[in-house]
This record gives C-alpha cells, sequence and structure tokens, in this order.
C-alpha cells in the first residue's frame, strides 16, 4: 500500500513539473481571479526570449508615472499572429489588459489591448470572438 | 508518329525515372508547421482552452485499470491545483523544464517545426532547437549494446509512396525527477498553459508514424503507440499539422533566454525581474539559480 502511494506521489511531482514545462513556469505569480486595464506611454518594447515584455509608464494614485513590466509569450508565438518587434514604439499610448501580480508589484500576464491608433491589439478578442484567438 | 530516335530517349528516361530508389523523390514539405489545436495565445499558454483541448482530442488511450486509476488521481490532484491559481491563491512553483521530448513534440507541442527529407535521413526541427533525425537508409535500430534511452529515441523510418513511416523506441521523459517508466502524455490548454495527464508510456513503448501530406497546406500523422506494460491494447491516434502561412522562416525560440530570462525564483515563487539596461551583467542574487536575472526590486 504504501509503495503504491509513493509511486503514486512521485507521479504527481512529476505531473507537476511536466505542466511547468509546458509553458516555461509556471502561471502562479500571476492572479488569475483578477484582470485590470492599466492606461500609459510604452516606453521599451523588450523583443527578448523566452518571453516578450511591455514597458510602459504608468501613473499611480498620486500622479506619479511608474515602469510596469507586461509579460507576453514568445517573439516564435507572437509572429505566428502578426507581431513584430515594431509593432509598439517609446512613445505609443496604449491601454492594456492584464492579470495582475500575486505579489502587487507593478507587472503582469498581458491579455488583450488598445493600441496607440485606438484600435485593439493583434490577438484581442473582439466581442463576437469571445475570446483570443 | 514519334521519330524513331525520340522515342528511344524518352523511354530511356522513363526507364531511368523509375529505376531510382523511392527515397530519392523526396515529397515536397518544405515551410513551417504547427499542430492543429496547439496553437499558443498572446499571453503566454495556449488559444483554446483547455476544456476545448480535451474534447477535440477526444483522446482515449487503451489504459490498464490501474493505470488509468493513477491517472484519475493525478488529474484529480492537477484539477484543485489548476482551480486554486484561478481563485487567486498562491501555489508552490515547480523548475521548468525546456524540452518537450517525444511524442509530445509531435501530438501536444506550441512549437512550430520544419521537416527536410532527404534520400537517407528525414530531420525534423523544431523552433525551441529540438530536433528528431529519422534514418531512412535501411539500417534497422541501433542494436541495443550501444543504446540508452533519450527524450526522442532511436528513430528509423521508410517511405511508403509519399508517405513516411517512423519507427521510434527507447523513449524517457525530458522531465527531472521521472523514472525511466514514467513517460507523460498531456494535453494542455488555457492562457496560463494548464496541462492534464492523458496516459504515460513505460520504457517498452513503441511508436509507429505515418506521416503524409494530405494537401498542400497540411501533413497527418497518424501514431500508433503500443506499451505492454500499461496498455490493454495498440492506441491510434491522429494530428494535423497545418502550415504557418504567416511566416516563411524558422523563428528562434529560447526557453532559456538570451541573457534577458526575467522570471528567476525568488523565495519560491517565480517573479518579474526588472529589464537590463546596464549593458553589463551584473550578480544575480544569492537566493536565485545560477545564470537568472537579478532581483532589484
Amino acid at each position: 500500500m504504501s509503495r503504491v502511494l509513493n509511486c503514486s506521489l512521485i507521479a504527481v511531482a512529476a505531473m507537476l513539473t511536466a505542466s511547468s514545462a509546458l509553458a516555461h513556469h509556471s502561471f502562479a505569480m500571476f492572479d488569475q481571479s483578477k484582470t485590470v486595464t492599466i492606461q500609459g506611454t510604452v516606453k521599451d518594447f523588450r523583443w527578448t526570449n523566452p518571453h516578450v515584455f511591455i514597458q510602459i509608464m504608468v501613473k499611480n494614485d498620486a500622479g506619479v508615472e511608474e515602469e510596469w513590466s507586461i509579460e507576453m509569450t514568445s517573439p516564435e508565438h507572437l509572429v505566428r499572429v502578426g507581431w513584430k518587434p515594431g509593432t509598439l514604439k517609446p512613445g505609443d499610448k496604449i491601454t492594456l489588459n492584464i492579470h495582475p501580480m500575486h505579489d502587487g508589484s507593478d507587472g503582469g500576464q498581458y491579455l488583450s489591448g488598445i493600441g496607440p491608433d485606438g484600435q485593439p491589439l493583434i490577438g484581442t478578442p473582439t466581442p463576437s470572438q469571445g475570446q483570443a484567438k | 508518329m514519334i521519330p524513331r530516335r525520340l522515342a528511344l530517349t524518352a523511354g530511356i528516361l522513363l526507364c531511368c525515372t523509375a529505376c531510382l530508389p523511392a527515397q530519392t523523390r523526396m515529397p515536397d514539405w518544405s515551410g513551417q508547421w504547427e499542430i492543429a489545436g496547439a496553437a499558443p495565445s498572446v499571453s503566454g499558454g495556449f488559444k483554446d482552452s483547455l476544456d476545448q483541448v480535451l474534447k477535440e482530442m477526444q483522446w482515449s488511450p487503451p489504459n490498464r485499470p490501474e493505470v488509468q486509476a493513477k491517472v484519475n488521481q493525478i488529474d484529480a490532484e492537477e484539477r484543485k491545483r489548476i482551480a486554486a491559481i484561478k481563485r487567486g491563491e498562491e501555489v508552490a512553483v515547480t523548475g521548468p523544464t525546456c524540452t518537450f521530448g517525444f511524442p509530445m513534440i509531435m501530438i501536444d507541442s506550441p512549437l512550430m517545426f520544419e521537416i527536410l527529407p532527404t534520400p537517407k535521413e528525414t530531420v525534423l526541427i523544431f523552433s525551441g532547437r529540438e530536433v528528431r533525425h529519422v534514418y531512412t537508409d535501411g539500417r534497422d535500430h541501433t542494436p541495443k549494446d550501444d543504446l540508452w534511452p533519450t527524450p526522442w529515441g532511436d528513430s528509423i523510418g521508410h517511405w511508403e509512396g509519399d508517405t513516411l513511416v517512423i519507427d521510434t523506441i527507447e523513449v524517457k521523459s525530458p522531465f527531472p525527477g521521472t523514472g525511466p517508466d514514467y513517460l507523460p502524455v498531456l494535453a494542455a490548454g488555457g492562457e496560463a498553459g494548464q496541462a492534464l495527464l492523458v496516459t504515460y508510456l513505460s520504457s517498452r513503448a513503441h511508436f509507429v508514424e505515418q506521416i503524409r501530406m494530405v494537401d498542400r497546406d497540411h501533413l497527418e500523422n497518424q501514431m500508433t503507440i503500443t506499451d505492454p506494460v500499461d496498455f490493454t491494447a495498440p492506441w491510434h491516434l491522429t494530428r494535423t499539422y497545418r502550415r504557418v502561412k504567416s511566416l516563411n522562416r524558422m523563428v528562434y525560440e529560447s526557453c532559456e533566454g538570451e541573457g534577458e530570462d526575467r522570471n528567476p525564483i525568488v523565495n519560491g515563487h517565480y517573479t518579474i525581474a526588472p529589464p537590463r539596461r546596464e549593458g553589463f551583467p551584473t550578480p544575480a542574487p544569492t537566493n536565485a539559480p545560477a545564470g537568472q536575472a537579478p532581483v532589484t526590486k
């Protein structure tokens, strides 16, 4: 009985490792129960592996600008749906929907957004789609 | 009437073409391919939800009852973990592994790939820099005394018309902490890259793939897995590969990053480190693995 239990525990541990491997890292750092909207100015669009980041300056409640790091997927995945290294440029004023960080730091997981031209960013769901496609 | 000399020349040409070994007339599978139903999202996970993936795959491996019981137990734990993350509860994280390995890389991976058929070998190159070598020069599998399990196994193949038949043995899990008889097959989906176990395979698992072009933009892989330890019968599954039309080149994916991996584990949890702008490497904090970005926030 204990042998079966031990085997199962090893299998569970392996399974959890496998889940993490499918996405480079666990997404537990993002609070998936919350979606928040931030508006600001792009400071830097960092087109890097394993994750692309949007560095965006956002004013806090006191009106002071703070730099947020918004994590996207990899360049390989983004180019397949039409994103390019120049899709966002410093100075662009954009709106982003994100899952915020659990620890309250200035960052989050990218979900969707509105670009500087007022149009949805690539991959942002339209009302008829329901979710990002 | 066709002049005699012309007819003779045409006859010789036809004869030469027919006499060529089948594998010298390689099909054109050039371009980049992605697995239908496993496309990534812009957020870092998958376009399709895990429930959608499970519904569309309709995978039902012939697991032995004790295997299925273990799969159910593992998935029950994983569903609890997924629900805890969705509720916003912080849960422990585990270290990443950057290798998908076989068969996952062929059946449920978000990485695109190229297939390069040549007369003696077909090479499959994946964007994450995993490579499968399929030898089609008529050789047998590597002799047992010179063979050991790897995440991609030992593959030989042959052509039946324009269908590539691949035979693979000696596969082991790429994930750390797994023994030789735990090669997981997962179904993955959702914006957070959630995954559930479908089955697991023993070191005696044997894989036969039949890959053919259905039309210019689709390849099909009919895979049969036999496993005398964990299955009661062969498992047949089919995956479709779709041409990536938005690209005409392979794009590099690096799980390790290029000096810009900004997700160190700090106090047992992943976090986001600020970008490096100094232009020179800075020491990693003592609580982050070697090579990880420092945390200065």
